[in-house]
């Protein structure tokens, strides 16, 4: 009995050291995962992530404390992948997923079957987003339609001929279905159409037929990759002709395939969501300080021609930063994370200020988290880009700092 | 009870009994692994990782299939990756366009991929080696970029979306087990018995098979199409899994992958592409650890670990891991040998079918280019005869014998037996009318043991022995195959090496090979054999052996032409001979007399006597 009675009394006492009268609030963790193209376009993959790492990283709401955790999925591009992607992350328990956007035909369901929202920061194809038939996706990144038809309207008064020229990827593929809505009022606008394969090393045969069509200008949607192939089959042939693009123009990689003719990358004009707001350029200064302090500057790897090495400026990064700020105030709305069906029902009654200084939040009407005139126009010139001056939104923007 | 009720059960009790006979530890091992498989995802918490612990499956299901062309037929194809996408994009098709019900667009995706298969079959089927697997690599490619060029049909880079399947991802792995064990059962049954020996021996030596009447084209063409519809059926499968089919995941890499873990886990056993697939995911997740540590595409280090894992694998033999571990299990474990399941299997002595008539030639002629290698031979071989072809070398004796058995086609004349010609008869077709012949160089299947080399022989006569029938062991297959086994051991034991039957032919001395080539010939129940140097490179011994088997022969009623340079061996045995030169037969009759013949004299320049 004496054996038994001192450790008893241990016990005791440490039953006494360890409580307390109010049980320690647990801070538990969130995964949100970032479903995007690592391997195969690593700019692009990484931007998406960083940015919504750079969000916030923790929510207090009335259910407790969240850490945010992130975990990156690789998609390679490929609809399969991007699709297994999702049902990963779902098993691996993700209360929201940031998708670059392939595979989200089908990838949708999936989440949506487990309450789990999905927001697109890049790709911008039409029926991607459906509030009514797919009420877990939403998009923070400019639609195929506003740039499509944004093109359309800055390129048609140019008395241009254009030739279309699209590869096979998704983002291809997509921007193929905007641009034939955009350019159907101006058929006369377009002198061909030509479907080129994504990462195609010799683009050289079809530019050669679209030169032969008397094409005055080149409109290229595809891959950076794809932009990079017909820029530099056009110029090596001679051809000065004016190269239009989506965003993917502005991807370093452009630049970087063409680093050993920078005069070939001047004039090349793309248009993307514009990075700076009605507020100025100072929100996204901030945005972009925030940044460059957390993941340093991202040296594209050429120079100007004064020999300064040309940045990056995080303008991507800043759809998935916002996606996080949006779901983080949802997630406090709802008071947690236990029903999924709540949090996404409060993803249409949340804005935030955005990264640009715009405020960003969806509705149970619009899933559009970039309104379709957010698309501005900039041009190369010495592997920098600037906004253009023949544009009326463009006109007005600042131009960012891209040289260190 | 209906008559074919109780013959029913009383199939299905002999087939209890002799499963409980034929259990082993081996048996109960693999039936504890499947069960635990099987019960996995109830018991463990898995729940999250089905999805991919199906895919997995269904891979595999695919890399058995591809074992079926590249371990049993010998087919090295590297297009199975294709076949996965074409029943994946006929599943998803059917499905998302045509709004087909599960099951009918299986069973399409299925057709469409075997029709798929047996038109790449046929169009590499004249192909060897390197060729076959060059012309899958090309038709790998062809699918994808078809696929990529017309989005509209695949749903280019976004894929084809399928409706939502009520099948769970725990139902497809539960499925995807079941038809891996199939897959691998069915290439248990096959690979032992008349099937797969008939195509062992067409791997082997091609020639050596179609002489005894394999039908070696239509069984690689069978082999490689069901390669492909195993593949399109999990392809089917895992399209409805992913419920996306998409371009870009049946590349050439697939096709490559699921090669790879052929080879590397054993072609020739059917857990061998299991096991490939598990070390080439272990890589995977290797690679994914060595990427972000050391910040490398994963992918690339994924290829790079596979392709090593596969030079390593050749280096080491080819045989695979599984082999290999197999191998080294038996070493450190060695048991003791099996007793031969030939208990009721009693020899008989080899039989010439009913012969009454001779095979008859005439007027064969054959040139190649310039060169006139046989001219307007006649030829009379009777039934209870030995006929003796002799003559110098380049005189034209093979290519007679050739010509005779179907292997070459003649510019004129004709061959006959019983007065029902021959000439549109392939090799096969005339090894059923009873004419055999044996090549000149030893003509054995070296990985296959002394029984099984017989057994390809005495397959020809069998009429319930096809691939599907063996799977489901009818009455009548079973029956046959026992007859058929009986028929092989009687001629081992009319050649004396019924003693060896378990040994693996290529073990055997070069006079042990003539015989069993004599054996396996004798087990296809010939009328005329035509032996092409028999008694090459035999000991005086062994010469007397084989004169005394051949004299049995001849006893027995079968027509036997000997072409030999041995010519006391041909005066030990021959009746009458017919000698050639220059491809013209220049003197026919007994040897004696022949051999008073100044031709003959002077072909055989420098001999005196002959």
């Amino acid at each position: 009995m004496q054996r038994l009675a001192i450790p008893l009394a241990l016990c005791v006492l440490c039953a006494g050291c360890g409580g307390s009268d109010a049980p320690k609030a647990k801070t538990k963790t969130l995964l949100i995962a970032v479903n995007a193209p690592f391997s195969r376009t690593p700019y692009l993959g990484q931007t998406i992530a960083n940015g919504a790492e750079l969000a916030a990283t923790a929510i207090t709401t009335k259910d407790g404390e969240y850490r945010l955790r992130f975990k990156r999925y690789d998609t390679g591009l490929s609809a399969g992948e991007a699709v297994a992607n999702v049902r990963r992350a779902v098993a691996d328990g993700a209360v929201a997923i940031i998708d670059e956007g392939t595979g989200l035909n089908a990838s949708w369901r999936i989440a949506a079957d487990a309450d789990v929202p999905i927001c697109v920061t890049y790709q911008g194809g039409e029926g991607l987003v459906d509030p009514t038939k797919r009420p877990n996706v939403f998009r923070i990144a400019p639609t195929d339609h506003g740039t499509a038809f944004r093109l359309a309207e800055y390129l048609v008064p140019k008395k241009l001929k254009i030739a279309l020229v699209i590869d096979d990827s998704t983002y291809g593929q997509e921007g193929l279905k905007s641009l034939r809505r955009s350019f159907a009022e101006n058929p006369e606008a377009v002198a061909m159409r030509l479907s080129v394969p994504a990462g195609a090393a010799n683009l050289a045969p079809e530019v050669l037929r679209a030169r032969r069509s008397h094409a005055t200008a080149l409109l290229v949607w595809g891959e950076p990759g794809t932009i990079a192939g017909v820029v530099s089959a056009a110029r090596a042939s001679g051809w000065k002709v004016p190269v239009y693009t989506p965003a993917t123009g502005g991807d370093p990689l452009v630049r970087q395939q063409l680093a050993n003719h920078p005069d070939w990358v001047d004039g090349l004009t793309f248009a993307t969501g514009r990075p700076t707001a009605e507020v100025g350029p100072g929100p996204f200064l901030s945005f972009q300080r925030l940044y460059e302090e957390r993941f340093g500057v991202y040296l594209v790897g050429v120079k100007t021609p004064d020999g300064a090495d040309v940045v990056q400026p995080p303008d991507l990064a800043m759809y998935s930063y916002d996606f996080v700020n949006v779901l983080s105030a949802a997630i406090q709305r709802a008071g947690g994370v236990k029903d999924g069906k709540k949090v996404i029902a409060a993803l249409n009654q949340v804005s935030v200020p955005g990264a640009n200084g715009d405020h960003r939040g969806f509705n149970e009407r619009n899933h559009e988290g970039v309104v379709d005139d957010d698309v501005y126009f900039a041009r190369f010139e010495g592997m920098t880009y600037q906004p253009v001056k023949d544009d009326p939104l463009s006109r007005n923007l600042t131009a960012l700092d891209q040289t260190r | 009870m209906s008559v074919a009720m109780r013959q029913t059960v009383s199939a299905l009790a002999l087939g209890g009994r002799e499963l409980r006979g034929a259990w082993s530890r081996r048996a109960t091992l693999a039936t504890i692994i499947v069960g635990a498989a099987l019960v996995a995802p109830a018991v463990l918490p898995l729940s999250g990782r089905m999805p991919d612990l199906a895919g997995f499956v269904y891979l595999a299901v695919a890399a058995v299939g591809l074992a079926y062309a590249v371990g049993l037929a010998g087919i090295p194809s590297l297009g199975q990756g294709a076949f996965l996408g074409i029943g994946a994009f006929a599943e998803a098709i059917a499905r998302a366009k045509g709004g087909w019900p599960l099951l009918p667009s299986l069973a399409c995706a299925v057709l469409v991929t075997a029709a798929a298969g047996t038109l790449a079959g046929l169009a590499t089927g004249r192909l060897r080696g390197a060729f076959v697997a060059v012309s899958t690599w090309i038709l790998s490619w062809i699918v994808v970029l078809t696929l990529t060029s017309f989005p509209g049909i695949s749903g280019g880079a976004q894929g084809l979306v399928l409706p939502q399947s009520r099948l769970t991802p725990t139902a497809h792995y539960e499925l995807g087990i079941v038809l891996l064990v199939l897959a691998v059962l069915a290439y248990l049954v096959l690979a032992p018995r008349a099937p797969g020996l008939a195509l062992a021996a067409a791997r082997e030596r091609p020639q050596a098979a179609v002489g005894l009447g394999v039908p070696v084209a239509r069984l690689r063409l069978g082999a490689f199409a069901a390669s492909a519809a195993i593949a399109g059926l999990a392809g089917a499968l895992s399209v409805e899994l992913a419920q996306i089919a998409d371009p870009s995941t049946y590349g050439p890499f697939l096709s490559f992958k699921l090669f790879v873990a052929v080879v590397l886990g054993g072609a020739r056993t059917p857990l061998g592409p299991i096991a490939g697939l598990l070390v080439i995911s272990a890589f995977s997740h290797l690679a994914e650890q060595i990427g972000s540590l050391r910040g490398l595409p994963p992918g690339r280090v994924e290829m790079m670990l596979t392709g090593y894992g596969l030079l390593l694998v050749l280096g080491l033999g080819g045989a695979g891991l599984v082999p290999a571990a197999w191998k080294w299990w038996r070493r450190v474990r060695p048991s003791a040998p099996a007793p031969a399941a030939r208990s009721t299997a009693l020899g008989e002595p080899p039989s010439a079918i009913a012969n009454r008539e001779p095979l008859v030639a005439r007027g064969l002629s054959k040139r190649f280019q310039s060169l006139l290698a046989l001219d307007d031979l006649d030829l009379e071989l009777e039934p209870g005869t030995i006929h003796g072809l002799i003559g110098p070398n380049g005189s034209g004796k093979t290519t007679a014998l050739r010509l005779l058995a179907g292997d070459l086609a003649p510019d004129s004349g004709t061959v006959a037996v019983g007065g029902q010609s021959l000439d549109a008869e392939p090799q096969r077709e005339r090894a059923l009318h009873g004419v055999v012949g044996t090549e000149q160089t030893t003509g054995i299947f070296p990985e296959l043991t002394v029984l099984e080399s017989a057994l390809v022989g005495a397959g020809l006569r069998r009429h319930y022995g096809g691939a599907l029938r063996t799977l489901l062991q009818t009455p009548k297959a079973r029956a046959e195959a026992a007859e058929a086994e009986r028929r092989a051991i009687g001629a081992l034991e009319f050649v004396g090496l019924a003693e060896n039957a378990d040994r693996p032919a290529g073990e055997l001395s070069a006079h042990e090979q003539r015989l069993l080539m004599l054996a396996s010939a004798l087990a296809t129940e010939p009328r005329a054999l035509l032996l092409d140097e028999p008694a090459a490179g035999a000991s005086p011994a062994e010469l007397e052996h084989l004169a005394d088997l051949l004299a049995d022969l001849r006893t027995k009623g079968l027509a036997l032409l000997v072409i030999e340079h041995n010519l006391r061996f041909v005066r030990r045995v021959a009746d009458t001979v017919t000698v050639l030169a220059a491809g013209r037969r220049i003197a026919s009759g007994t040897l004696d007399a022949v051999a008073e013949d100044e031709l003959v004299r002077a072909a055989y320049l420098g001999r005196s006597r002959i």
